[in-house]
């Protein structure tokens, strides 16, 4: 349904959009808010124009500004980057960065070695649940463990998510605070050469993973029908190879090989092998306490690009900003309703501009909903910051 | 961070205001010094705590100890008592509050020169990264190994006020703390709630239990919270004291120093060589590459047939250290001592120490070649000619030796000027230039080093065979590039 639309119509629908769709004002409070105590100004914005021209470090001092740098510009992707000590330009040197919210990035195509149903920029129903237990992990975590409450999600456009973490901890952490928290939540490493990709260790697992297994048990016999992680002799032998013990290894094959194709069948015949062996081998278990957990994390655990949550003035794509290829907004979601997201029911700019498409009056409703949860954020974020600053005396503890 | 550098020591600090200036053996290295200390102090000091610093390095790098295993302390401990740097074993074997004069100098010394490194080390982000990583495996080395009644006192001078969660707190947790804790028995264990930006190796490798924002660490975990919070501290001090440079430097004796020092032996400790010198060629190498030290003791052995026993070990470490061999060594005394003396004799009295020096006699230690400290601190008597000619010579006698060697007199001037006022290893900076005909500064800290820079100018100027074969099982490994190894002080658990 994308191909139904053209991409050169964009440039006469996008100044409308930005007028009359786009939540200029809540864009604006957020990002204000985001920058306090530095005037908004001080945050760069950048744009792609239509012949992919970049332009970085532009700025706003009021929405009054940004409606006519819309209007001007007409950008086809809107990206949002740090906080500076100054106006942001490309000219100026000693500008240093003195904010920027944490954030994290997930993509879809990171799990294309996981994922059956589509590969690249593809994306469907089925792999979105990958994007629905990560983002179900990652805000149990930023909310539980860290203790964060104003946290954004947000639709990418295509085949992502991205999280935006207002709370003051969070904007103003350093680049240590950052890269602590992007290896705390990422669990799965190692490159094309290497099978086995998660390795939990022989000690107890850590409360947060254990809490991440959880979540990924609710999703996970859904997945292997869905994806049918087990179901071809190729898929098959990728699975094998994680299996760290040859023996167990040896069995497992036989037996799989022997099965019938349904990859939970499967599945749930290598767990009584591997329960069993271990039963039968004390020193296995041993060296693979932890497997089965660590194959659920290598198939369903998130897979951040955790070079985006290191990095300080990483830029990323703004809510409400059209994807130029789909015309999807990107819009924000509530995490508790991640599951509930249809990706032909995610508003684009060519249905809410044209009063005849089917779908218009759905794309509306879905965007007024992106709107008012982008609202309940912001006015949530407000507050905090309002006590915040109560709390501690305007900005005696400010950078 | 001020020093100001007095020839004579017109110390201001008297040991009263010590104790309240240095309560602690362990310190966190908050506020610079203020008394003034005499160059040649400043020097040792800078020194003293490089060997240290390195020694750190040669342990898990080169030794491959685990960090702050018993091994890995034993041998720091074991390489500060040979290097005979007592004040630094005392602070890093135990850690205590003692309040004893030579607890208050040991903390003192620590303290100014760690300041002094920092002046060295601020000038790149390598260099300051190295010295980080040291200064942070030191203080979490000092902190483990700390007496115990002496942590609470620590605690307290560094204004560390942590209340411990309640029992019921506690319980209401004490499946995850199970889970996540690194240690065994937690049950008996109080714990504490600190921010988790505080602990941020922990969290890093899932260590600790964090809620809410805050990481709940057992007492044991506090080094965590420590040396980040020395890390912080000190990344933030080398940034500034980088940008004060050029205020400190105005003073070129400490510039040479200061920038000497980091690329300066200290570390290596010359006792295996890579080449192998034919003792042939020591005469044209003594005048081309020898330090004074050493060009001035072969003089001495070529002209009177012998030295004395303290030159002969100076000397003859030396040459080990450059890659004459035993045999040699051996060849080379002989042949000079025999022209005064019966070859039994030399057999009975001299050979035995020649071998000892290679570590084929007695303890069979494979002694290292002396550094410039030792060098310059060493006693000279009557009859003797080793030790530093910069130090151990007259300014009447250094002149006319330098003129014998056909220098022109500005340069003479310049050294004999710098070692009158006690900058030794300065003055034998300014004498290597002026046998290269360089400006080249170099910072020299061991007689070894001196040789080496020299050959590496002029590579290809005499003959080198390389090594046939390994001898010695115990080979160092060059130790000069240390520095350039990339340690990431982010990997530094316990
Ligand atoms: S400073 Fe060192 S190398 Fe130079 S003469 Fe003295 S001891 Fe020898
Ligand atoms: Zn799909």
């Amino acid at each position: 349904m994308v191909g139904q639309y053209d991409e050169n119509l964009l440039s006469d629908m996008l100044p409308i959009y930005y007028a009359k769709l786009f939540p200029q004002n809540v864009f604006c409070r957020w990002l204000s808010c985001g920058n306090y105590p530095q005037p908004l100004g001080n945050r760069e914005l950048s744009f792609t124009l239509s012949d992919d021209v970049y332009l970085r470090y532009l700025s706003i001092n009021n929405q009054k500004e940004l409606q006519t740098l819309f209007q001007k510009k007409c950008p086809y992707k809107l990206d949002i980057g740090a906080v500076y000590n100054t106006k942001p330009s490309i000219g100026r040197h000693d500008s240093i960065i003195l904010a920027r919210e944490l954030v994290f990035d997930i993509d879809l195509t990171d799990y294309d070695e996981v994922r059956t149903c589509c590969k690249e920029a593809k994306v469907c129903g089925k792999c979105w649940k990958f994007m629905v237990i990560a983002c179900e992990i990652i805000h149990t975590a930023l909310r539980d463990d860290f203790g964060f409450q104003n946290i954004l999600w947000v639709f990418s456009g295509r085949r992502g998510i991205h999280c935006w973490v207002s709370d003051h901890e969070a904007r103003t952490l350093d680049s240590p605070g950052r890269s602590a928290i992007a290896d705390y939540m990422c669990l799965i490493t190692g490159g094309e050469n290497q099978n086995k990709k998660v390795n939990l260790g022989n000690d107890n697992l850590h409360s947060s993973i254990r809490r991440a297994i959880n979540i990924i048990e609710k999703y996970f016999k859904e997945l292997l029908e869905d994806q049918e992680f087990l179901s071809t002799t190729e898929r098959l032998s990728t699975f094998l190879k994680i299996i760290p013990d040859e023996t167990l290894r040896h069995q497992i094959e036989k037996v799989l090989d022997k099965m019938p194709t349904s990859s939970l069948q499967r599945w749930e015949s290598f767990v009584d092998i591997y329960n069993n062996y271990c039963k039968e081998n004390v020193t296995a278990i041993r060296k693979m306490k932890h497997l089965i957990e660590e194959i659920m994390i290598q198939y369903c655990y998130p897979r951040l690009d955790i070079n985006v949550t290191k990095g300080f003035n990483h830029l990323l794509k703004s809510p409400f900003s059209i994807h130029p290829k789909t015309g999807k907004v990107s819009i924000v979601f509530k995490p508790e309703f991640a599951r509930d997201i249809k990706l032909d029911e995610v508003p684009t700019i060519y249905t809410l501009l044209d009063d005849a498409s089917p779908e218009n009056a759905q794309h509306q409703t879905n965007m007024r909903t992106a709107v008012k949860n982008f609202q309940e954020v912001v006015f949530s974020l407000e507050k905090t910051e309002a006590l915040r600053r109560k709390k501690y005396g305007g900005n005696s503890m400010e950078f | 961070m001020d020093f100001n550098i007095r020839r004579k020591s017109t110390r201001t600090a008297i040991s009263g205001s010590l104790i309240e200036t240095y309560p602690h053996d362990l310190q966190m290295y908050k506020v610079p010094p203020t008394e003034n200390i005499t160059l040649q102090e400043f020097e040792n000091l800078a020194l003293e705590r490089l060997t240290l610093l390195r020694t750190l390095a040669t342990a898990t790098t080169l030794k491959g100890l685990r960090l702050y295993s018993d091994e890995f302390t034993d041998f720091i401990l074991s390489e500060l008592k040979n290097n005979g740097l007592k004040y630094y074993v005392k602070l890093c074997e135990k850690s205590g509050c003692g309040s004893l004069e030579t607890d208050l100098q040991a903390r003192r010394k620590d303290h100014i020169a760690h300041f002094i490194l920092r002046l060295a080390y601020c000038r790149t982000e390598d260099l300051r990264r190295w010295f980080i990583t040291r200064e942070l495996e030191l203080f979490r080395m000092r902190f483990i190994t700390m007496k115990a009644e002496a942590l609470d006192a620590f605690f307290k001078i560094n204004n560390l006020y942590y209340t411990n969660i309640s029992d019921e707190e506690k319980s209401d947790i004490i499946i995850n703390l199970r889970e996540s804790t690194q240690h065994q028995n937690i049950e008996h264990m109080k714990f504490y709630k600190v921010k988790f930006y505080e602990v941020l190796d922990l969290v890093r490798s899932r260590k600790v239990f964090i809620k809410g924002g805050y990481a709940y660490i057992p007492h044991k975990d506090f080094i965590s919270v420590l040396t980040a919070q020395y890390r912080t501290h000190l990344r933030q001090s080398l940034a500034i004291a980088s940008q004060h440079l050029k205020e400190i430097e105005q003073d070129e004796r400490i510039v040479c120093l200061l920038k000497g020092l980091h690329q300066s032996y200290s570390g290596n400790d010359y006792s295996d060589s890579k080449v192998v010198v034919p003792i042939e060629s020591l005469d044209s190498l003594s005048l081309k590459s020898f330090p004074l030290c050493m060009r001035q003791l072969h003089e001495q052995l070529r002209l009177a047939h012998h030295l004395k026993h303290g030159g002969r070990l100076q000397y003859g470490l030396f040459l080990k250290g450059i890659g004459v061999t035993l045999e040699d060594s051996l060849r080379f005394w002989r042949e000079e001592f025999t022209k005064i003396m019966e070859i039994d004799k030399f057999e009975k009295q001299y050979a035995y120490n020649v071998r000892y020096n290679y570590g084929k006699e007695g303890s069979k230690k494979n002694y290292s070649p002396f550094n410039c400290l030792k060098i310059i601190n060493n006693n000279v008597g009557p009859g003797e000619c080793h030790g530093c000619p910069f130090r151990h010579s007259d300014s009447s006698n250094l002149k006319n030796k330098l003129k014998g060697y056909g220098f022109e007199p500005q340069g003479i001037s310049d050294v004999v000027d710098m070692a009158k006022k006690g900058h030794y290893q300065i003055a034998c900076s300014k004498y290597f230039d002026l046998v290269h005909g360089t400006s080249i500064g170099l910072g020299i800290n061991h007689p070894n080093q001196f040789y080496e820079e020299s050959q590496k100018l002029q590579k290809g100027d005499i003959k080198i065979e390389p090594k046939k074969e390994v001898k010695n099982h115990s080979t160092k490994v060059e130790q000069t590039d240390l520095e350039d190894i990339d340690f990431d002080e982010n990997l530094i658990k316990i």
